[in-house]
């Protein structure tokens, strides 16, 4: 089992960015219904650990963070979701 | 056994399977594109059509130029925005695009630099095997819409290869209108 990811928001968040290229911090929080500090913990151990990139930028000049799995993160999902399959 | 249960697996499976099935009905295919191109095909397609049997002046062909450049300033503009402000850019989309540019492209240089090879309706028809190609492959990652629209503007290719001269290209013209621009304008409003 991947330790990172037996948490499940942080599964949560692979999950959801999996089939996307970039995700913004605010989708995010609200599609796994967590809070901003709670979420910014996660994510802070999943790109530490090579998961997950992130970009910071400013449209209209309002800043937007947003998220993209790397192939690490890919790979491990892949296999933690195996592992977790073979458990059932 | 690692450090989780049998239930807790088995929540978290649950959790991955829904947020995958989720995710996939947020993939969109960015309708306002083919509307804008759908429209001008067909604008384009219809005005030679016109021309060709003395209803509009040759000299309305200049606006042709200028509608092409609208509809790629507008694509252009437009995925820059866009690129810069999406919430969400799915992966999908990005391959969407990807075919998108290439086969509308290849249409525009063989209809462009091809122009003796596929003269009159044969142009107009490049257009229309390029729409379609894209709709269907959009059509083959599940999207049922883009099946549909896809099959229409095939549909008017087929039909305008059947219609009387001086028909074909209002045939083509209308595949491209209502298969291309109309799956842009279901998608938007699927969006809504």
């Amino acid at each position: 089992m991947d330790e990172l990811l037996l948490s499940k928001v942080r599964l949560g968040v692979v999950a959801e960015l999996l089939n996307f290229d970039w995700v913004a911090f605010s989708e995010l929080a609200r599609a796994l219904d967590v809070s901003n500090g709670n979420l910014g913990a996660h994510l802070a151990k999943l790109i530490e650990a090579g998961y997950v990139d992130e970009e910071k930028s400013f449209v209209n000049r309002r800043p937007l963070t947003r998220y993209r799995l790397t192939k690490r993160g890919r790979d491990a999902f892949a296999a933690h979701v195996s592992r977790l399959q073979a458990l059932l | 056994m690692e450090r989780i249960g049998v239930s807790e697996a088995r929540d978290h499976i649950e959790m991955v399977e829904r947020i995958l099935a989720e995710s996939h009905q947020r993939l969109c295919s960015g309708g306002e594109y083919f509307v804008v191109w759908g429209a001008g095909s067909a604008f384009v397609t219809v005005l030679f059509q016109l021309v060709d049997n003395a209803i509009v002046p040759p000299a309305a062909l200049w606006s042709v130029p200028i509608v092409l450049v609208a509809c790629a300033l507008f694509s252009i503009v437009r995925g820059r925005t866009n690129r810069n402000v999406l919430q969400r850019s799915s992966l999908v989309q990005r391959e969407f695009f990807n075919v998108l540019w290439l086969t509308l492209g290849l249409a525009f240089v063989a209809t462009v630099a091809g122009y003796r090879i596929f003269t009159g309706a044969a142009g107009a028809a490049i257009w229309s095997v390029a729409e379609a190609i894209v709709l269907l492959y959009i059509g083959m990652h599940g999207n049922r819409r883009a099946q549909v629209f896809g099959v229409l503007v095939v549909a008017s290719l087929i039909a305008a290869n059947f219609a009387p001269p001086g028909t074909v290209g209002y045939v083509l013209g209308a595949g491209m209108l209502v298969g291309y621009a109309g799956f842009g304008a279901s998608e938007l409003l699927a969006r809504e």
